[in-house]
């Protein structure tokens, strides 16, 4: 255990935790401001805002030594009897001159900047700056560019922390960005005919402390201060990136990542980044509807779940086998109650899984702790970063609930055969897939092969057009509930929407189908039923899911708790204004 | 500006005369000045009474200095730069600050034509209904592009009518712009002293 002194304050730390002296302030509460310094990359102390008095207190005398000169917190490792002064005078007018320097030749355009609101030079500049501007001669003018078609650089507002070009070489590895010139004409740039695209690219623009790298699928659309965050999960692969899922008047506008440090750090890839439009899309389905005279005719939800729940009664009453889809985009949640469901009918009814859509290869990008870095690395704790091709969220979890009601997992292929042989007397196809998941033959020799159809999407497949009864379910940002990643880790993703116009989140459709008592159903309650009846589940006990997941495949681990960290411009926003305008 | 910025100038009330404190030498004023209009009113025929709308005060475009008062809030106006493009760079701080939630603003990447410009309001729409006038809007506006003009007859037929979208918020400057000349129609220089060039026209003067 260690002993730190903190603005004459002592504090301990626990043995084998190895943290700067920016760290150890905040997490008892004092700011050290910064902008370089991120905990995923390595110490360059560039920014120079960190700086503090630092000294050691002699453990037998208790005399306390100073270092003469300010040193920066960030390479200033939290050891034992460290001596760390952050509120003196000289501290606070260093801060203020290095926020003077940083602003020189800054435009000052807060109004058109998409970073206002999360800003580190924003945030800084009221708590630790000052309200005037003192440089009169000309500032040095930059044009905006782009480094990538997806991003773009507003040279003028860099602050040549050179977060961005660590980030692109020691956590993606393609090293595409770089400085160029020295001094006050130095700026971040590519070379040409290299943009930064490769598939961790965006994470750049939100490693920016300021305005500077911008995303151009946000650019100017939406104020920081309007957008509420909501903590999601990534549905885009089975990685299950944690993800802040930002809405403003019932569209999702971004997705920001989200630190865990058993998941995805504090990066997402880009292609999970703009996965977020697909929850926009004006086509997704926003009736029900039921086959009449050969049509399929919009009809109110309860008329449409009733006829559901009647046929599939009638069906099962006669003996007749049904069987139940559950895609791998279904929380584990609703996969329960459908398993329920679907097994409460007949007790010989089966269930599949659903297709599991895959594209290319798994692609890893493990980060080195000394390999491409400079500097003391080691308070870095490098953690590798997966993009599965596996593009579905919770196999892992309809597969567990599967194999506990049935012992087996019947996959989509099995399935399609068995009912080409006319195993089945009706088919309920829960889906909410986000790509295109079936053709118009394998639909069509699947509808001639069952006697009714029922298909829960999203979006109009081709499926869906032959199906006797389309429930309309949710997308991932309009439903909660928990996915189990490729790991076996699994996962609370808050709605960030509310369900569309004539559509019914996925839990509320089976929790009417199965008449439960007690109004609308919260995903907490029924993984708590979930965790009590499924022994796989066992870690998840009350519906509590930890902050950072729990592994359901192997035994918790003891050991130090992760701290999590946000950069505190990113930290606990207010939201005001238009919201709802 | 923070609560201990030295430009900060502490005031405290004046403290009240004895004839202040007891009151009603105050109360007797204040009477004498209603029985001096009484008496204006009724054997001098100077009474302040205006029969709107078949007798009106002012009209569209007429000079600033002419009207009731200067500092009057009615319908809104976008501003113009001198290239005639639209002056809000649609920050959303006049929405942000809107008690009414009536400002509807589509930020959008200005044209390539523009090149001093970063952003501009692709659409922007006030609902004049659900204003409540209270000026916020220009208060917060970092480049002075939405006004509130001296225009009071606002009037239509339906709800629609009356929710102005940009090129009508647009067209009011042009028929203000006259009478009403932009408060701040350069950007602030050291040279201008802010308070002495701004000074309101004095308006008391054509008070009948
Ligand atoms: S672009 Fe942003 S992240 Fe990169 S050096 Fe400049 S301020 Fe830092
Ligand atoms: S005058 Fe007030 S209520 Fe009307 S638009 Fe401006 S801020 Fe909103
Ligand atoms: S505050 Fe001014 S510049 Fe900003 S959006 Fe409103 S009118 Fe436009």
């Amino acid at each position: 255990m260690a002993t730190i002194i903190i603005n004459g304050q002592e504090h301990t730390l626990p043995e084998g935790e190895k943290l700067n002296a920016i760290q150890m302030a905040k997490r008892v509460g004092v700011d050290i401001p910064y902008y370089c310094w991120h905990p995923a990359l390595s110490v360059v102390a560039n920014c120079r805002m960190c700086e503090i008095e630092v000294g050691s207190k002699d453990p037998k005398t208790g005399e306390i030594k100073m270092i003469p000169k300010l040193v920066p917190g960030c390479q200033t490792p939290a050891k034992d009897l460290t001596v760390i002064v952050t509120d003196s005078a000289k501290v606070k007018e260093h801060q203020r001159m290095i926020m003077e320097f940083l602003l020189i030749n800054h435009p000052l355009d807060c109004p058109v900047c998409d970073q206002a609101g999360e800003c580190g030079l924003q945030d800084y500049s009221y708590e630790y700056g000052q309200s005037n501007h003192r440089f009169i001669e000309e500032r040095i003018v930059n044009p905006r560019k782009d480094v990538s078609s997806a991003i773009q650089l507003n040279q003028d507002r860099c602050i040549m922390c050179t977060r961005c070009v660590r980030f692109t070489r020691e956590i993606s590895q393609t090293g595409e960005l770089q400085v160029m010139n020295r001094g006050n004409h130095a700026e971040i740039d590519v070379f040409p005919g290299h943009p930064v695209d490769n598939p961790l690219a965006g994470n750049v623009v939100d490693l920016c402390p300021v305005g500077a790298l911008l995303d151009k699928d946000f650019l100017h659309k939406q104020r920081a201060w309007f957008l509420s965050k909501h903590d999601s999960v990534c549905t885009r692969c089975s990685t299950g990136c944690n993800i802040s899922a930002e809405e403003n008047r019932g569209q999702l506008w971004r997705f920001k990542p989200r630190f865990n440090p058993q998941v995805n750090d504090y990066w997402i890839c880009d292609e999970g980044r703009y996965s977020y439009k697909a929850a926009n899309d004006p086509a997704l389905l926003s009736a029900m509807y039921l086959r009449q005279n050969n049509d399929l005719q919009p009809a109110p939800i309860d008329q449409a779940l009733k006829t559901v729940g009647e046929t599939l009664g009638r069906i099962a009453a006669a003996g007749d086998i049904t069987a139940g889809v559950l895609s791998p985009f279904l929380t584990v949640e609703e996969a329960y109650l459908m398993a329920s469901y679907i097994k409460g009918l007949n007790a010989a009814n089966i269930l599949a899984l659903g297709p599991v859509p895959t594209q290319g290869h798994d692609r890893t990008f493990t980060p080195d702790q000394v390999k491409g870095r400079n500097g003391d690395t080691s308070f870095i704790v490098p953690r590798p970063f997966t993009i599965h091709a596996e593009k579905c969220p919770n196999r892992k979890g309809v597969e567990a609930i599967l194999e506990h009601f049935q012992g087996e997992v019947i996959t989509w292929g099995d399935f399609e055969g068995r009912a080409a042989l006319g195993d089945f007397k009706a088919a309920y196809v829960a889906s909410d897939a986000i790509d295109p998941w079936i053709d118009n033959e394998r639909a069509a020799s699947l509808r001639s092969k069952v006697e009714y159809l029922v298909v829960q999407d999203t979006t109009v497949t081709p499926l869906a057009e032959r199906a006797d009864v389309v429930l309309a379910g949710a997308t991932f940002a309009e439903k909660a509930g928990c996915y189990v990643n490729a790991n076996g880790r699994l996962q609370y993703s808050e709605a960030a929407l509310p369900p569309r116009d004539g559509s019914l989140p996925d839990l509320d459709v089976f929790a009417i189908l199965l008449h439960r008592a007690g109004g609308p159903v919260r995903s907490q309650e029924i993984l708590a039923e979930l965790a009590e009846a499924v022994p796989a589940f066992r870690a998840v006990a009350g519906g509590r899911v930890p902050e950072f997941g729990v592994s359901i495949t192997e035994p918790a681990r003891v050991g130090v708790a992760p701290f999590p960290f946000n950069d505190p411009w990113n930290e606990s926003r207010v939201q005001v204004g238009a919201k709802n305008a | 500006m923070r609560a201990d910025d030295p430009h900060l100038k502490r005031l405290t009330p004046p403290t009240l005369t004895i004839s202040e404190k007891f009151f009603l030498p105050q109360i007797a004023a204040g009477l004498a000045v209603t029985a001096k209009h009484m008496f204006g009113v009724v054997f001098k025929d100077k009474a302040f009474t205006v029969q709107y709308p078949e007798q009106q005060e002012i009209q569209v475009g007429q000079p600033v200095n002419l009207r009731t008062s200067a500092v009057y809030r009615g319908v809104h106006r976008l501003n113009k730069d001198e290239q005639g493009r639209v002056k809000c760079v649609a920050c959303m701080l006049c929405a942000t600050a809107c008690p009414a939630h009536c400002i509807d603003i589509v930020g959008a990447t200005a044209p390539e034509t523009w090149p001093d410009r970063e952003k501009y309001c692709e659409s922007f729409v006030i609902d004049e209904l659900r204003c409540i006038y209270c000026g916020m809007c220009e208060e917060a506006c970092p480049v002075e592009a939405i006004e509130l003009t001296g225009l009071y007859d606002l009037t239509g037929l339906s709800r629609e009518q009356m929710i102005f979208d940009k090129t009508k918020l647009l067209s009011v400057f042009d028929v203000t712009k006259e009478g009403e000349p932009m408060r701040f129609g350069q950007p602030p220089r050291p040279e201008i002293t802010p308070p002495t060039a701004l000074a309101a026209p004095d308006t008391t003067a054509t008070n009948p």
